[in-house]
């Protein structure tokens, strides 16, 4: 059994049907990819996943527990720490400080291990973001802001990252960086949870790809296979693919 | 107005712009100057105002000081919830009113005295913040504040019809704080130095508060509360948190003025008052540790240097209120910080260049 383990999980917004019965099992250990065209339900997915929205109907596994109906800090703490689709950051503070306030929150749900980053700087420079603590975290470039928002979330020290589009609106070089980064994750013993609609960023992270569409899942399975697959093709319409 | 204000975006506070530097980092000696030079300026500060009385001020200016001081002391507290968590209240002046109306009818029902109910004040004031802060829960902004003012109102409602046991609209007398080792708290200028210790305290708990880990999670609170979220922090607990301290805070200053006044009746916790601290914190500045300080001396002096009648000070205050929501969005602090450190950058920078 996977680390996640999620059946029959739906979500209605109204007449809306956002997530229609999905069943998908995420591991811990490595890099999984979500794709999907816009409004698919992605980012609802996450959403629901971490005590945002609770869900319509089905259930929500973590390490053998049902966390579906949790408050979001309760889920958090467990481990499950996402990032936003829009790079989100706390504004008025420094950079530094932004770090600080989610290490030692992180710093409490250790799970036994040593803690990964002593110092903010120590994160700040695994994120490329080295000597930039002073900055007002408020008036940083996009591409920073995108760092920052993933610093953020692993300090708060996760046991499975779900990352929502953090390549979206970076430059080439900065998604190359950033793909160097999340490729570090699994080694250090975080599981990453990738959507992003940037296709080659997301064929050199995952081995794993899962489809949706309207909600539903349409594929689910090694990245080749998933590629060629004629249904994603078809949701493609080749174009994007 | 107020909304305006939550979303401003203001400088770094002066006690919350730097957490813990690590061991050994080079910005260690920096923050150890920074905190050195805060507590030199917070020593020569008290040593002034605690020198006063033996200038020979006048009894008008001492009582203005004692009303500034417990105010000061309430803004405190409202200075927490509004500059650090980012929440507003326009109806804190029923938090004052449950501290000293705790006070005064211990006083008269049971014939509990200052020392005894001192505590009391306190920890129910913290729990009526609680319960004010419940709604802020459910709903947040312009709508929240709006609650405030309600529950203000209500507290008055209460007050007025409560008969024998608040005093109806008459309101309820108490007596004198009992000496204690010897000091006679019926002279002014020793009730004077008893708000002074009370304000000290206060200053040196909100300090640690804003510079505590506590402090950054208040602020990360008020910056993104949806990140905060995601990130582990309990937002609710939190908000209830600064509630309870803020009402405690408020409850201290409730008793501090019922023991000077000796008589309280339900219009001084009413909707002006409550303004008038919403005011002073916006004025002198929620976020940097002198700014709520700033604001009781600016709106309880102003008056008193200018002459000015009750009708003209209230729209001096609306000027000033202006003029500071236009020109210094972080208050009066936050624009005698930034001349501070010009002048000091002036003057390092002659320093320097004399140096070299
Ligand atoms: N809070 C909400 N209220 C109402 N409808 C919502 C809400 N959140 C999402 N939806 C709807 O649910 C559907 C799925 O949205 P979602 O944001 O999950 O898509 P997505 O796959 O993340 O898309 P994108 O690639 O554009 O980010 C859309 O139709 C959207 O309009
Ligand atoms: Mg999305």
């Amino acid at each position: 059994m996977a680390a996640l383990e999620i059946n029959g999980l739906s979500k209605a917004f109204g007449g809306v049907i956002a997530l229609g019965g999905v069943d998908l099992s995420i591991p811990d250990d490595r890099i999984t990819g979500i794709v999907g065209p816009n409004g698919s339900g992605k980012t609802t997915l996450f959403n629901v996943i971490t005590g945002v929205y609770p869900p319509t109907g089905g259930s929500i596994t973590w390490h053998g527990e049902d966390i579906s109906g949790r408050a979001p800090h309760q889920i958090a703490r467990k481990g499950l720490v996402r990032t936003f689709q829009q790079a989100m950051s706390f504004p008025g503070l420094s950079v530094k400080e932004n770090i600080q306030i989610a290490l030692e929150r992180g710093s409490r749900q250790l799970r036994g291990q040593a803690p990964r980053w002593h110092t903010p700087e120590d994160l700040l420079d695994f994120v490329g973001l080295g000597g930039r603590g002073g900055d007002d975290a408020g008036s940083m470039p996009f591409g920073n802001l995108r760092r920052l928002g993933v610093a953020v979330a692993l300090a708060a020290n996760p046991v499975l990252l779900l990352l929502d589009e953090p390549a979206a609106g970076l430059s080439d070089g900065e998604a190359n960086m950033l793909a160097d980064l999340i490729m570090k994750l699994p080694e250090m013993g975080i599981g990453v949870c990738l959507i992003d609609h940037h296709m080659t960023f997301m064929t050199a992270l995952c081995q794993r790809l899962i489809v949706l569409d309207f909600g539903t899942k349409i594929a689910d399975g090694t990245t080749q296979s998933v590629l060629t697959d004629p249904k994603v093709m078809e949701v493609y319409l080749g174009g994007e693919l | 107005m107020t909304m305006e204000f939550l979303n401003l975006k203001v400088p770094m506070a002066l006690g919350g712009a730097h957490g813990k530097a690590p061991a050994g980092s080079t910005e260690g000696a920096g923050n150890r100057g920074r905190r050195i030079e805060q507590i030199a300026l917070a020593v020569a500060l008290i040593a002034i105002v605690a020198a006063l009385p033996s200038l020979n001020i006048g009894y008008r200016f001492l009582s203005i000081a004692i009303t500034t001081g417990y105010t000061a002391i309430a803004l405190y507290g409202l200075g927490l919830q509004f500059g650090q968590a980012g929440i507003m209240s326009v109806g804190h002046a029923a938090m004052l009113g449950v501290g000293a109306y705790t006070a005064a009818m211990l006083s008269n029902h049971l014939g509990v005295g200052f020392w005894a109910a001192l505590p009391a004040s306190i920890v129910f004031a913290a729990i009526a913040g609680g319960l004010v802060g419940l709604p802020s829960l459910r709903v947040s902004g312009q709508h929240y504040i709006i609650i405030t003012f309600c529950c203000c109102a209500l507290l008055v409602i209460c007050l007025t019809n409560g008969g024998k046991l608040t005093g109806a609209a008459t309101g309820l007398d108490v007596g004198s704080i009992p000496r204690v080792f010897g000091i006679n708290f019926d002279k002014l200028f020793n009730y004077y130095y008893l708000v002074l210790a009370a304000l000290v305290i206060t200053l040196g708990l909100v300090y640690a508060i804003v510079n505590s880990s506590y402090g950054r999670t208040l602020r990360s609170i008020r910056e993104n509360e949806q990140l905060a979220r995601a990130i582990g922090i309990n937002v609710d607990l939190h908000k209830i948190g600064v509630f309870m301290a803020s009402g405690a805070f408020a409850g201290l200053a409730g008793i501090l003025q019922v023991y000077y006044l000796r008589h309280i009746s339900p219009t001084l916790y009413g909707a002006f008052p409550s303004l008038y601290l919403a005011l002073m914190v916006m004025l002198g500045g929620g976020r940097l540790i002198y700014g709520p300080l700033i604001g009781a001396i600016i709106v309880n002096f102003l008056p008193e240097v200018m002459d000015l009648n009750p009708v003209d000070s209230r729209i001096a205050y609306g000027v000033a209120l202006l003029v500071v929501i236009l020109l210094l969005p972080g208050g009066v602090s936050s624009g005698l910080l930034a001349i501070y450190r010009w002048i000091c950058g002036r003057l390092f920078g002659r320093v320097s260049k004399a140096g070299s």
